[in-house]
């Protein structure tokens, strides 16, 4: 218990947000709807890191955090600059449309 | 009342990270994850985590969205059209699998749940701490950590620099 | 927590985004006055006594004028982005101290809106979403020039932000604490070894207060950086498809964004509410240190309004230059020096 926020409650809000982000990841055919979805999983650990961090009164979940943001925003730069590189060549963000080391 | 604040926070993300995942146009989609961020950086704040939630603001919402509303415009990413074709195995698969996770994690909180390890030093933290504490520790025990996000931004910079240049043959 | 309790919480957090559109008003016949004079012109003086009625009959104006939505626009976005750029600009207020903390009738009253432990974090945080009001404008207009002119000003936006924060995590490192209060309080009084000269921030950092006025021009998209808006060159840059009060929203955020920068400038360089020597009591002392606030304020504005109509305009790519390998370099040298004297002062 964080003084009046339960666990729970920040461990179930954590779990939506990482269902929704999976159903994104998984359904979706765009490239950059996938990886905002992944952004969103992202943020849900990020959620239950802190309400565990917060639980145990330590600040570890705080830096574990800070270090998660530094490292999805690093990733998220290098990912967008992947696509923008990808959509050159091929001209669409369509997943199942990229599929040049098929047989 | 933190409780109520939390529960509506945490619900404004949820909502809007639903929209997120299930809208058409990129862009109102990055928006909506922009207004789920907002939501998070609020819970963060009830999580006595200011700092990072003035990060989550300044970097996720800020910054890495931003990067992907100027990619988005880049690539002229225009509203998903459906395109006729039928994938039902994909499609089923890909349900049966998010349907599996979310019971696996309403199992696995229902089981162990909140339950905590034990902790020799449990301290009680009713205050919103103060940053000075978390850059010591960053400083301190987790310098190696730093260091290495450090070398870890860098080699994103260059590498994103490369990858995203237009290969003029000179 | 008392009725007056929340009353006087409401009224700290209300007033100052109240007022602060309120002080557009004669801002606008201001700066329309002192631009005359600096081209040897009137300005307006026809509409009521020295023409102090043209701010209000162009607010009716823009209130009564046909607001025109153009067909091809993405209608949602357009008609957001002018509520974010005025939320973005009145937000930015709300951890600035505008007086001491006084104590009337038994209650302390901080005169700021949110005293947070990470009151500069929370500046950059809003600045940093200020970006998505132009950049939908831009986007959204489905026009070529408002493309433009909101990539421009995005850019130029994010270029700034860096040197811009650099040059104030130097005034951070000095105060040891993102806490604005923290700040204002730490350049109460004078220095020790130079007694009539008060212990502001701009006298131990006055390149990372160059740093942080000029990198202020260009986040409000001020000239000379004003390409983005560019009268003479885009149109009217990311605005130019929108008519009466949405047009007018942005003009409203640009100026209480001049103010914001303008405030910020004075907390952050140069003691913002405080004068040595000056310990504010009760309800006077606070309306004293307002003043003093105001005053500081109002000078920067007016520096604004200077350099606006005296400095021919950046191109493009020399904002970049000047952003990325002038100012930024700049600011990483100042936050050294100013680690420097740190230790220095540490170690005495």
């Amino acid at each position: 218990m964080i003084g009046p926020i339960p666990l729970s409650h920040v461990l179930l809000a954590s779990g939506a947000l990482f269902t929704i982000g999976i159903a994104g990841a998984l359904l979706r055919r765009n490239a950059i709807q996938i990886f905002l979805s992944i952004e969103l999983m992202m943020n849900a650990a990020n959620l239950a890191l802190l309400g565990y961090g917060a639980a145990l009164g330590t600040q570890q979940g705080q830096i574990l955090v800070f270090f998660v943001i530094a490292i999805a925003a690093a990733e998220a730069s290098v990912g967008l600059a992947i696509f923008v590189a990808l959509f050159r060549h091929t001209e669409s963000i369509d997943v199942n449309k990229i599929n040049l080391l098929k047989w | 009342m933190e409780r109520v604040i939390f529960d509506a926070a945490a619900l404004v993300a949820i909502v809007f990270a639903g929209l997120m995942v299930a809208g058409r146009d990129p862009i109102k989609n990055v928006l909506a994850l922009v207004v789920s961020f907002f939501a998070l950086a609020v819970t963060y704040v009830l999580l006595l985590a200011p700092f990072i939630a003035a990060l989550q603001i300044i970097v996720y919402a800020g910054a890495i969205l931003v990067l992907f509303l100027f990619v988005i415009m880049l690539l002229n990413v225009g509203p998903e059209r459906p395109d006729g074709i039928r994938r039902p195995v994909q499609t089923f698969l890909g349900s049966l699998a998010v349907v599996v996770f979310a019971g696996l994690l309403l199992g696995m909180l229902r089981t162990s749940g909140a339950r905590l390890p034990a902790q020799p030093e449990a301290v009680a933290v009713d205050a919103l701490p103060d940053p000075r504490a978390l850059g010591r520790l960053l400083f301190s025990d987790y310098l190696l950590h730093f260091e290495a996000v450090s070398v870890l931004l860098l080699a994103a910079l260059v590498g994103a620099f490369v990858l995203a240049r237009r290969e003029n043959a000179p | 927590m008392t009725f007056v309790d929340g009353a006087i919480v409401v009224l700290r957090v209300v007033l100052p985004a109240l007022i602060l559109p309120g002080l557009v008003i004669p801002l606008v016949w201001v700066e329309r006055r002192v631009a005359a004079f600096i081209q040897d012109r009137p300005g307006p003086n026809r509409v009521g006594p020295f023409g102090l009625l043209q701010s209000p009959a162009d607010i009716i104006k823009l209130f009564t004028k046909e607001d025109v939505v153009p067909d091809s626009t993405d209608k949602f976005l357009f008609l957001l982005a002018p509520s974010l750029a005025v939320f973005a600009a009145l937000s930015t207020f709300a951890v600035v101290p505008y007086g001491p903390t006084v104590r009337v009738a038994g209650k302390v009253i901080p005169m700021v809106g949110a005293d947070v432990s990470i009151g500069m974090l929370w500046v950059f945080a809003i600045t940093s979403l200020s970006v998505y009001a132009i950049v939908l404008a831009g986007w959204s207009s489905n026009d070529k020039f408002s493309l433009f002119g909101g990539i421009r000003s995005s850019a130029q936006i994010i270029s700034y932000e860096l040197a811009m924060t650099t040059a104030a995590a130097g005034v951070v490192l000095a105060a040891g604490s993102f806490r604005l209060t923290d700040v204002v309080a730490m350049q109460e009084g004078a220095f020790r070894l130079v007694p009539f000269v008060p212990r502001w921030n701009v006298f131990p950092q006055a390149i990372g207060f160059i740093v942080f006025f000029v990198s202020a021009f260009a986040e409000t998209n001020r000239l000379p950086f004003d390409l983005p808006e560019a009268e003479a060159e885009l149109v009217a840059g990311y605005h130019t498809e929108y008519s009466a009060m949405r047009f007018g929203s942005y003009f409203l955020a640009e100026y209480i964004n001049v103010i914001v920068a303008s405030a910020m400038t004075a907390t952050l360089y140069f003691g913002g509410w405080s004068l040595p020597g000056f310990h504010p009591e009760g309800w006077l002392g606070g309306l004293l240190g307002l003043l003093v606030f105001a005053a500081k304020t109002a000078f920067f504005v007016l520096v604004f309004i200077w350099v606006r109509w005296t400095l021919p305009r950046f191109r493009y790519d020399q904002l970049m230059r000047l952003g990325w390998k002038a100012l930024l370099p700049l600011s990483l040298a100042n936050l050294l020096w100013v680690a420097v004297l740190a230790i220095w002062r540490g170690s005495r």
